[in-house]
């Protein structure tokens, strides 16, 4: 005979074989659990599924307790709240492991690497492309200039070097559009929301391909007579080809996106009228202005702006350079800078920079490359004065420089050797040394005293009510390309929940990380990261040819191969990491002692069980016993020592059928089977 | 006359078998007076072992206590010469007779009276007259549970559960196979109360079982015991042999109907088992881990058949109960708690050792009384109970009456009968870290809230003895203590926070002083104290120097020493060792 109770308030219907846990199941409700499967005997481990029920003093395991005639069922009091917390938190304690890759959680957007790196490995072009498509738009023109924070996490490193992880993203999506199968954007149906985008920059991009993907109509208003911001106008066409960039701000035009160049802020438009005629405004008007020197003779006839210098360039102008030019700064706009300068026929270039090669903040191969182009580096050297005849620059005064102690940054100071200087001959400066917002035609109310648009940092709003802002234009000025892109993407979040009337906030999940050194890797066996073909030093110091000719496929493969895949394979299954986020636990709260067990026992040939991620559910040797008809794993140990193991010595693992039904009860990634591939390598 | 040393195990290790020994060679060369030599059970009082007992022919008993093997020719020579006045210098002196004079034995009736590898002498002291009288009066099942439900007992394992109310569940549970099942895993550290019965009484044990068998209408017992008790195991062994051959244990008993067999499962010396479901869980080859209930084991135990489980004390009151009637029982104790309760007494008590005595005694007549106090005239701190699954009691609360509400009230548990005393000297905080240590180290590993919460406590409060406690400590350790409480999935988890609980509770200061001044009040905690010599007080007579095992102590003879901080391990030794008081913990 059936009865009838309810659990927060939802009838539910048990037999009289039921469980709360499983009556509930049928009924649609949820009750978290780790530990349960229908297929084994009721175990109670896990104690997630706990409950309290009116009348009963103690709590209920709810996998085990019968439900009576009226029971009322609360998921959530103080005590349960309590207790399942608890048990989450103490389970993190001792949960050692990597959910996500390190070159994904260093991804300003969060870029599932590791999963198009495997994507490529596997030949699946098309997934790995839209794979990137997840995180944002742009690939083959962000695979070609960033400046990777990926490869800089990347394990490979401490095995010899990290994965082409930029080069291989530029690879996929170039192959897909070789193979005439580029990616197209899949829109929701409209909305009728209307968003402006002040901006057609990386963020503008970005914003609009995402806000299109939710269904808003957008516009695109950009003070440029074409869209790319500082891809197209801060980037020389020898790293980005202008057609590369073309393309692909076309797939996001091709998603339906009305666009207005020649329109600036303020003079075009204005503010005001924009935020009335639409339903949220996005500024994403990037940082435009070079930073003055502040040093005397910066108004000389042949000083300029590195970034001004650039933009000319972009829009098509030759702009006339002396022989001898020198580039301030150490990022990598200087780079772009000096190395624009040796193609535009300057014979003597220099680079002037107050600290050594080690602090420079621009990517070590566009040092290298600068170098093999015959760029003259003047390290621990400071400018304090330009001069000249006639108003025309004629060289310029040079501090010399020592380090001293590191500063806010980490960086070693960089101080004046008092009395030493140096002077240069030269007929160009490139000031290089940082870049600010120009925003004119913002209400003045919105900026920060530095000059940007001050917004929150996790809900993208302004001021003003439907005002939002992402990219260089924000209280934490210019930075690199993709980490404008991965504000425009939480950005384009935020505008969404804005607009549909939800909370307005972009919530970064907890994950699981781990520490690991080159000496966790000393059984790996080394390959060195394929070389990317380009011209040779020669070949490109007189002109804006492309220097690099992309990955063929076979080295694309190979590549790919070197993943040394740390994200948790089974992040996207794990009910541990979803109970964690869903349950608004402090993973921290009772940090202690972690086990980090050295050997990871060896299953069976096609089986790895990670006891470090192991939360002892006990399902895996419990399926095999009572499902499977074989007692191949078990407990040892008790208290925090315990452990499953296999229950026969090595030679007996013939013993395990390898029927991956462990594997697939596994509630986290504790047991592995070893991916296809790798079986057969082992098996040759 | 006869001699009767005493043989359980604290006897045998304070060197009775020695004595033995040397009275058998003595008795074997000459008996002029055909002296019996006998062996008998602990006696309880295990701060005068080993003890001898004299009985005159007419019954008149010369207790000899703290006996060496050496006084073996004193007590033959006072025994075989008729002159027993030699035997002054070792009779237990009056006040230490107070030990047991103030104790009502039940569950202990025989123990170290009789002996325990002897079925006559049981049969002798009334053995086995409880469960011949039940088969040849033809009383009904319900006829004994109603007995026992009359004595109003309560399981002696801890829980304290109603043992008729088991009975009959088990009973009216459906099967033709049933089991009873005795919990002989005693655990807790400090208790030993099972193994005296075992030891000193392992036939009341077996009678009580076969009521109980009888009963359930179970035809298979078992008896779960620890290993570590090897010699409760011979002599059990003994008894159920000597049983089965008189026709106590085996097919139809006493010519009856009822037939029991019984049998030992030696226990590989987890904790957890001593938990009901782990147990059968052991017992049936398993891991011992506990199961969920329900079901409980009366309705699917043993190899999922009904089976009932009570500890080894719990059955050594039935025969007893049976023979005197329920009411006999019930007329000892308070409201809910009957009959009496044995305790096993120790810490830095006077007189150890095992004490039985009736419920609503009160805890400062069982430790002032009968234990005599606190040793060497410190101040009496606390008492705990129930060991790891139980909670200390303060000073202020020695007027708690033994009964399983009032102590529960206190926020201990009446328990098996552990009963640690503690004095000025006794740190609370390492003494609630100890049992946690204990406790992390004996969960079995199943439940997420034991395995890693009560090793997340221990990390707490190894930290807090360490001097290195963090504010909102105390609070995140009774966050931790309700949510194990609530979420553990057996009694070892549920109760562990109790140790915890009763000190914050309790000994809130103590903590405090740890946390916030990094000071031990007490002077335990070695990494919060140092040692030095009082320079005004020393005479320079080199004892610590001499005693110290790291030479950290250094000075002139007959001039003031001085104790190297860098050096000193703080073992105490000195301390102990200055007879003059100059050795200052601070």
């Amino acid at each position: 005979m059936s009865i009838t109770y309810t659990i927060d308030g939802v009838k539910v219907v048990a037999e009289p074989s039921d469980t709360i846990l499983t009556s509930a199941t049928r009924a649609g409700v949820e009750i978290p659990t780790l530990c349960f499967d229908k297929r084994t005997a009721i175990y109670g481990a896990c104690g997630l599924c706990l409950v309290e029920v009116e009348g009963v003093p103690k709590l209920l395991r709810a996998c085990s307790a019968r439900p009576q005639e009226g029971y009322v069922v609360h998921l959530h009091t103080p005590r349960v709240d309590r207790a399942r917390k608890t048990a989450l938190e103490l389970l993190l304690s001792d949960h050692t492991g990597d959910c996500r890759g390190p070159c994904k959680l260093n991804c300003p957007a969060m870029t599932d690497c590791q999963k198009y790196v495997g994507e490529i490995r596997e030949g699946r072009y098309k997934d790995a492309v839209s794979t990137i498509y997840e995180a944002f738009p742009l690939p083959a023109s962000i695979g070609r200039v960033c400046p990777h924070p990926c490869e800089d996490a990347c394990r490979r490193k401490m095995v010899e070097e990290p994965i082409s992880i930029a080069f291989l993203k530029a690879f996929a999506a170039d192959k897909v559009e070789a193979d005439g199968d580029p990616y197209e954007v899949q829109c929701e149906p409209d909305t009728g929301k209307r968003v402006a985008i002040v901006g057609g920059g990386p963020a503008g991009l970005t914003a609009a391909y995402f806000l299109r993907r939710y269904g808003h109509a957008v516009t695109i208003f950009d003070k440029q007579p074409k869209l790319g911001g500082m891809l197209r106008y801060g980037i020389p066409e020898y790293r980005l080809p202008k057609a590369v960039l073309d393309r692909e701000i076309q797939i996001i035009l091709d998603a339906g996106v009305e666009v207005h160049t020649d329109t600036q802020l303020g003079r075009d438009i204005d503010f005001d009228e924009l935020r009335e005629q639409y339903d949220a405004v996005l500024l994403a008007i990037g940082a435009w202005k070079s930073m003055p020197m502040r040093v005397p003779g910066e108004d000389l006839e042949g000083v300029f702006g590195g970034i001004d210098f650039l933009e000319r360039l972009g829009l098509g102008e030759r702009p006339t350079l002396g022989e001898r030019v020198a580039v301030c700064g150490g990022g990598n706009t200087a780079m772009d800078c000096c190395r624009t300068a040796v193609r535009l026929g300057a014979k003597e270039v220099y680079v002037v920079y107050r600290r050594t090669r080690a602090e420079m903040p621009a990517a070590d191969i566009e040092i290298e490359e600068a170098e093999e182009e015959g760029v003259t580096f003047k390290f621990l050297t400071n400018p304090i004065e330009f001069y000249g005849e006639d108003g025309k620059l004629t060289g310029m005064k040079l501090q010399v420089m020592e380090l001293g102690e590191p500063d806010a940054s980490g960086r070693r100071r960089p101080v004046p050797v008092e009395g030493v200087t140096e002077d240069i001959a030269i007929d160009n400066v490139l000031m290089a040394i940082g870049q600010g917002a120009n925003c004119e035609g913002v209400t003045a109310d919105l900026l920060t005293q530095r000059g940007t648009i001050a917004c929150d940092e996790l809900t993208f709003r302004t001021g003003i009510d439907n005002v939002f802002a992402a990219g260089d234009v924000t209280n934490r000025g210019a930075g690199i390309a993709i980490q404008a892109i991965a504000e425009a993407q939480k950005a384009a979040l935020c505008i969404n929940n804005y607009l549909e009337g939800d909370e307005v906030r972009a919530r970064i999940p907890y994950f699981v990380k781990q520490e690991k050194t080159p000496e966790d890797f000393e059984d790996e066996p080394k390959q060195n990261r394929e070389k990317m073909p380009g011209l040779t030093p020669e070949q490109r110091r007189d002109n804006f040819d492309p220097i690099y000719f992309g990955f063929s496929e076979e080295q694309a493969l190979r590549e790919a191969s070197r993943c040394l895949e740390c994200g948790c394979h089974d992040y996207f299954d794990c009910r541990l990491i979803r109970y964690a986020n869903a349950f608004d636990i402090d993973p921290e709260r009772f940090a202690g002692e972690m086990h980090d067990r050295e050997d990871k026992p060896v299953v069976s040939e096609v089986i790895i069980h990670d006891p470090d991620k192991c939360v002892l559910c006990g399902l895996c040797y419990r399926i095999c016993d009572q499902e499977v008809g074989k007692t191949f794993l078990g407990l040892y140990n008790r208290g925090f020592s315990t452990v499953v193991n296999p229950m026969v010595p090595d030679e007996a693992r013939t013993f395990c059928a390898s029927c991956l039904k462990c594997v697939e009860a596994c509630p986290t990634g504790a047991m592995k089977s070893v991916p296809a591939v790798e079986r057969v390598t082992q098996i040759l | 006359m006869r001699i009767i040393v005493g043989e359980g195990s604290c006897g045998l290790a304070a060197g009775a078998g020695a004595v033995h020994t040397q009275l058998e060679a003595l008795i074997a060369q000459d008996n002029p007076r055909g002296v019996q030599l006998g062996i008998t059970g602990c006696i309880g009082m295990c701060f005068l072992e080993p003890i001898v007992d004299v009985y005159e022919d007419d019954g008149t008993l010369h207790r000899l206590v703290r006996v060496q093997a050496k006084d073996a020719q004193t007590i033959y020579d006072a025994v075989m010469g008729g002159n027993l006045e030699l035997l002054g210098k070792l009779a237990i002196t009056p006040e230490d007779e107070q030990f047991l004079s103030k104790q009502t034995r039940v569950a202990l009736r025989n123990c170290g009276i009789i002996d325990p590898e002897s079925i006559d002498d049981y049969l002798a002291h009334g053995g086995y007259q409880a469960i011949t009288k039940i088969l040849e009066t033809g009383m009904s099942q319900e006829d004994v549970i109603q007995q026992i439900d009359v004595a109003g007992l309560r399981g002696r394992g801890g829980a304290g559960f109603s043992t008729a109310f088991k009975w009959r569940a088990a009973r009216d549970s459906q099967g033709e196979q049933k089991y009873l099942i005795c919990n002989a895993d005693e655990g807790d550290p400090g208790a030993f109360m099972d193994r005296a019965v075992i030891e000193g009484d392992p036939h009341s044990l077996i009678e009580g079982m076969l009521i109980g068998a009888y009963s359930i209408g179970a035809s298979e017992a078992i008896v779960y015991v620890r290993a570590e008790y090897p010699l409760a195991i011979i002599r059990l062994r003994k008894a159920i042999e000597d049983a089965t051959a008189r026709g106590y244990l085996g097919e139809h008993i006493c010519g009856s109907d009822f037939s029991c067999t019984l049998r030992i499962k030696a226990g590989a010396g987890a904790f957890v088992c001593g938990e009901e479901t782990a147990l059968i869980e052991s017992l049936e080859g398993k891991r011992g881990m506990p199961r969920l209930k329900p079901p409980f084991p009366a309705q699917a135990g043993y190899w999922l058949k009904p089976s009932n489980i009570n500890n080894v004390e719990t059955y050594a009151n039935v025969a007893w109960i049976v023979s005197h009637g329920g009411e006999a029982f019930a007329a000892m104790g308070t409201e809910n708690s009957k009959g009496t309760k044995v305790f096993a007494l120790s810490g830095k008590i006077a007189r150890g050792g095992l004490v039985e005595v009736p419920m609503g005694t009160t805890l400062r007549e069982v430790i002032f009384d009968i234990g005599g106090g606190i040793r060497s005239g410190k101040e009496f701190k606390a008492v705990q109970l129930g060991g790891p699954s139980g909670g200390c009691v303060p000073a202020s609360k020695l007027d708690t009456v033994i009964d399983y509400n009032e102590l529960a009230a206190t926020g201990a548990i009446m328990g098996s009968g552990g009963m640690v005393v503690m004095d000025e000297t006794t740190c609370m905080v390492s003494m609630a870290r100890f049992f946690l240590d204990f406790t992390a180290k004996e969960s079995c590993g199943k439940c997420v809230h034991c395995r890693l919460g009560t090793k997340r406590m221990l990390e707490i409060l190894d930290r807090i003895v360490a001097g290195k406690g963090e504010q909102g400590d105390i609070e995140k350790l009774e966050d931790l203590c309700y949510a194990i409480k609530d979420g553990a999935l057996c009694g070892l988890g549920q109760t562990a926070p109790n140790p915890v609980l009763t000190t914050i509770r309790y000994f809130r200061d103590e903590l405090e002083a740890h946390i916030d001044e990094h000071r031990c009040p007490a002077g335990e905690c070695r990494d919060l104290i140092s040692y030095s010599i009082d320079k005004t007080v020393c005479v320079g007579c080199t004892a610590c120097a001499r005693q110290c095992p790291v030479g950290a102590i250094s000075g002139e003879r007959k001039s003031p020493h001085e104790i190297d901080p860098a050096l000193c391990i703080k073992c105490g030794n000195c301390k102990t060792a200055c007879r003059f008081g100059a050795v200052k913990v601070a």
